[in-house]
């Protein structure tokens, strides 16, 4: 493991990220940029699901029309952010806050795959209801809550 | 006229308390507004953003953009008053780097600029709810509007992360 970020570290790409002045800083903004996209359209989806917005539409409506802007903007949030952890991959796996937004990702990711695959079977009933069942409201919070927690993270690691 | 008001608040009790590093309460003031400040973008951006792109003819939603600005107009302007409020604390906190920047400068103008397109919107749409797409002129108008619109909001959340590289204006 160790290795493979020492490996990382000496690429001529890493040296690039570290020495250019506007490299980096572009890498951040588009990152950013597309995290608001990922953030803004979750956003949607996680309070239509918890029954707090938009309750007079239905459920599959608002994730057909979101949920393609949180992939794209995740897989460009993805790109980045590994184009900015490859400047410095030593440091950044020392610092427990960055860490710690890997294991949120991958957190809010497992709460949408069991949603997909298993809560969503019962669609047919609930996709109308103003109010959904406690399951699916639980899904919407807790994805809302990891993804709200992996911004906090993100931020505090430009701060230790 | 902003190096007054910049020295002004490097002197103010909330400044103080806002830029203190020694005590966790208060370090903790700055990233938590950051952080908040983020959020709040991400909200505005994406609503500001699918309005932006109904006008521009990519149908994102199945409501109007009547119905659609009717909805998010709430979310956008008290997400509004929440980032003005962040970035007032992050403000009196650090001063300088804020109102002694070109950068931030250009931000808040971009911003300004950016709000009363917003408000243009909304305010046409109330009175007609088909406003923007009656004629030519004024499809063509909203197409102006919104291509302007997602350029500036691109460009505030770039200058907001630039702030930190770049723009500071050195006094002697």
């Amino acid at each position: 493991m160790w290795d493979l970020l020492t490996w990382i570290d000496a690429s001529p790409m890493a040296e690039e990220i570290r020495i250019s002045l506007w490299l980096f800083p572009t890498l951040e903004i588009a990152h950013v940029a597309a995290i608001a996209v990922v953030l803004g359209s979750i956003a949607r989806v996680d309070l239509r699901l918890a029954g707090l917005v938009s309750r007079d539409r239905a459920i599959s409506d608002v994730s057909h029309e979101m949920l393609p802007w949180t992939w794209a903007g995740f897989v460009l949030a993805t790109i980045f952010g590994v184009l900015l952890f490859v400047g410095q991959p030593m440091r950044y796996v020392e610092v427990a806050f960055f860490d710690a937004k890997i294991i949120l990702i991958l957190l809010a990711g497992l709460n949408m795959l069991v949603f997909e695959y298993v809560t969503r079977r019962g669609i047919g009933r609930w996709d109308r209801a103003a109010t959904p069942p406690i399951q699916v409201r639980l899904a919407g919070g807790l994805s809302l809550a990891f993804w709200i927690s992996v911004v906090i993270c993100g931020r505090f690691i430009g701060f230790v | 006229m902003l190096q007054e008001l910049s020295d002004w608040l490097t002197q103010t009790p909330l400044n103080v308390v806002f830029s203190d590093t020694t005590r966790l309460e208060t370090w903790l003031i700055i990233p938590i507004s950051q952080t908040i400040h983020i959020l709040g973008v991400a909200i505005v951006m994406t609503a500001v953003g699918m309005l932006n792109l109904q006008l521009l003819g990519v149908r994102v939603t199945k409501p109007s953009f009547a119905d659609l600005s009717a909805r998010w107009m709430p979310w956008i302007w008290s997400t509004m008053v929440v980032l003005f409020i962040t970035g007032a604390v992050q403000t009196i906190a650090e001063p300088t780097r804020e109102l002694m920047n070109n950068t931030f400068r250009i931000k808040i103008v971009m911003l300004l600029i950016a709000v009363a397109i917003t408000v243009v919107y909304r305010a046409q749409v109330k009175k007609d709810a088909k406003y923007w797409e009656r004629s030519g002129e004024r499809r063509a108008l909203a197409y102006a509007l919104a291509s302007i619109s997602l350029v500036l909001w691109l460009g505030i959340v770039a200058a907001g992360r630039l702030i930190a590289y770049v723009g500071a204006i050195d006094e002697f």
